[in-house]
């Protein structure tokens, strides 16, 4: 299984204006890798997850599963995202076997598939509770569980941890790690986090904004478990901070409507504020 | 406890009136035959009548208004064809219907029955149909992407998204049939509460009309706080809105 961008061209009409918001973006998802969608706010990367989820459509190129075009959304592609949008009225049981309840499956067999997810996220605890008496991250847990039931293609996380304290969002980043060594599924994570993306993927692509164009791709080779203070890591990081330098200038500017300068070394906010893009 | 000041201020202003008014009994008077009447079989006949229309016209109110609100949700075309006429039903105060509701049905318990169904169902019909547009755009992606489609996707997603705003109708309906139960009453003669009203006032008697009024404005709020109130917070809780 291969998802694949080749060439996707997407543009949104915003105040009578056509604005490009993806130009000539390809990239691929192997079979059971970990990829990260890494850039600035607004830079399009929820747009190309909607496009692989079929949520949207390209205005030209292709998107490819296995090399047939997606044509609409559907459960071999299913997605986690930032706030977790999972069903207020349901159990947690209810929300992770609702994909194989619109399936068809049988109550007993899509009860106990449900409850082998339920368990890889470790909340069998909390199976019969609702949304509202969970936590953030275990909300998280919960969309995790309800789209790795689907035993889908490619998991597409969109910021998944992004809403999340700096613990949580530790403890479930490992978490994933060892989910996906399980299970073998293929990840497409969206960040605006470089730590996040160097320490999960195999392969991170670094989109710059406006219109969104792929600046750089990082493979990282770093052996998992990863240390976070690896030698290797640092250099990935300072490689892709520096393939978007221009770039955090640029965010700055719409931001505040003022020409900014200052070097990726010495960026205000100490030392976790200079890898986050989140501005 | 604060829940407890303001009906203290209202019995303390109504006794002080009560007492410089000779004409104006005073709420433990008022109270005293409430109690009184409640013992009296021709009262308790009444109160029967009124619980009895209300319940039958409130259980149609529910299951006719939530059908049309869930079609017209559901059939675009059917929405254009009639939600209009559910607005327009919904603006005209429940009382209106009696004249049409005498007419039709002559001085009865249905002409009653049908006016409390057209003063309460369109505001079931129209919260319902907003409800069912409004669900939020990211379970409607949440649901379309684990394959969600169809009458499925509608009876397991939307229906249920549209809860909170189904159960805001139900009880504005609860009141506004209230209102129209008495309006009926009042009206066609038909013994319960609201006729009560009528002969009483006939007759001059300010103390009973108020031991009946109070009883009504009693059971208003009765209905209201113990099982709408409730309900709808708890369903406000359980859907994440608070
Ligand atoms: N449905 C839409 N209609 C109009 N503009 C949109 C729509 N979706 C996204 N955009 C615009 O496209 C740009 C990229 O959005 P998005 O993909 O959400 O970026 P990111 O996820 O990287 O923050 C933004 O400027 C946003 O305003
Ligand atoms: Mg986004």
């Amino acid at each position: 299984m291969r998802v694949e961008l080749q060439h996707v061209y997407k543009a949104f009409r915003q105040n009578d204006q056509t604005v490009p918001v993806l130009q000539d973006i390809s990239l691929t998802v192997e079979q059971g890798e970990f990829v990260c969608l890494l850039g600035p706010t607004g830079c399009g990367k929820s747009t190309v997850v909607n496009l692989i989820a079929g949520l949207e459509k390209a205005d030209t190129g292709q998107v490819l599963v296995n090399g047939q075009p997606v044509t609409g959304p559907g459960p071999r592609r299913v997605v986690v995202f930032q706030d977790a949008a999972l069903f207020p009225w349901l159990t947690v049981m209810g929300n992770v076997e609702f994909g194989l309840r619109m399936a068809g499956v049988s109550k007993s067999q899509r009860h106990t598939a449900a409850m082998a997810y339920i368990k890889l996220v470790h909340l069998s605890k909390f199976a019969h509770a609702y949304p509202h008496q969970l936590s953030g991250g275990m909300r998280q847990r919960v969309a995790i569980a309800r789209g790795l039931v689907m035993q889908p293609d490619i998991l597409l996380m969109d910021e998944p941890f992004g809403a999340l304290d700096a613990q949580t969002r530790a403890i479930l980043q490992q978490e994933l790690m060892g989910i996906w060594q399980k299970t073998g599924c293929s990840i497409l994570f969206v960040t605006h986090n470089v730590r996040e993306a160097t320490g999960l993927a195999d392969r991170v692509y670094v989109i710059s904004s406006r219109p969104g164009r792929i600046k750089n791709v990082e493979a990282i080779r770093v052996p998992r478990p990863r240390d976070a203070a690896h030698a290797a890591l640092a250099g990935h990081q300072q490689r892709i901070i520096a393939s978007l330098g221009e770039e955090i200038e640029k965010v700055m500017k719409d931001e505040l409507g003022e020409a900014i300068h200052f070097a990726p070394t010495d960026r205000p906010g100490g030392a976790d504020r200079s890898v986050d893009l989140h501005l | 406890m604060p829940r407890l000041i303001g009906p203290v201020v209202l019995i303390g202003l109504w006794t002080c009136t009560s007492s410089l008014i000779p004409s104006w009994p005073s709420p433990w008077r008022v109270g005293g035959l409430l109690a009184a009447n409640l013992q009296d079989p021709v009262f308790q006949a009444a109160l029967a009548g009124s619980a009895r229309r209300m319940v039958v016209g409130y259980a149609l109110v529910v299951v006719l208004g939530i059908t049309l609100g869930l079609l017209l949700g559901r059939f675009r075309f059917l929405d254009q064809l009639m939600g209009s006429l559910a607005v327009a039903t919904h603006a005209i105060p429940g009382a209106a219907w009696v004249p049409l509701a005498i007419l039709w049905f002559g001085l009865t318990e249905r002409a009653v029955i049908f006016t409390i169904l057209l003063g309460a169902v369109g505001i079931v019909v129209v919260q319902t149909d907003t409800g069912i547009r409004d669900v939020p755009p990211i379970l409607v992606r949440a649901a379309r992407t684990m394959g969600a489609k169809g009458l499925k996707y509608f009876w397991f997603v939307v229906v249920p998204a549209a809860i909170p705003k189904m159960v805001d109708g139900l009880r504005l309906a609860w009141a506004f049939g209230w209102r129209a139960l008495m309006a009926g009453e009042l009206l066609t003669s038909v013994s319960g509460l609201g006729q009560l009203l009528n002969q009483v006032a006939k007759a001059g008697a300010v103390d009973q009309l108020l031991a009946i009024m109070l009883l009504i404005a009693l059971i208003g709020i009765a209905v209201d706080g113990l099982i709408f109130k409730r309900l709808e917070h708890a369903v406000r809780v359980r859907w994440g809105l608070n």
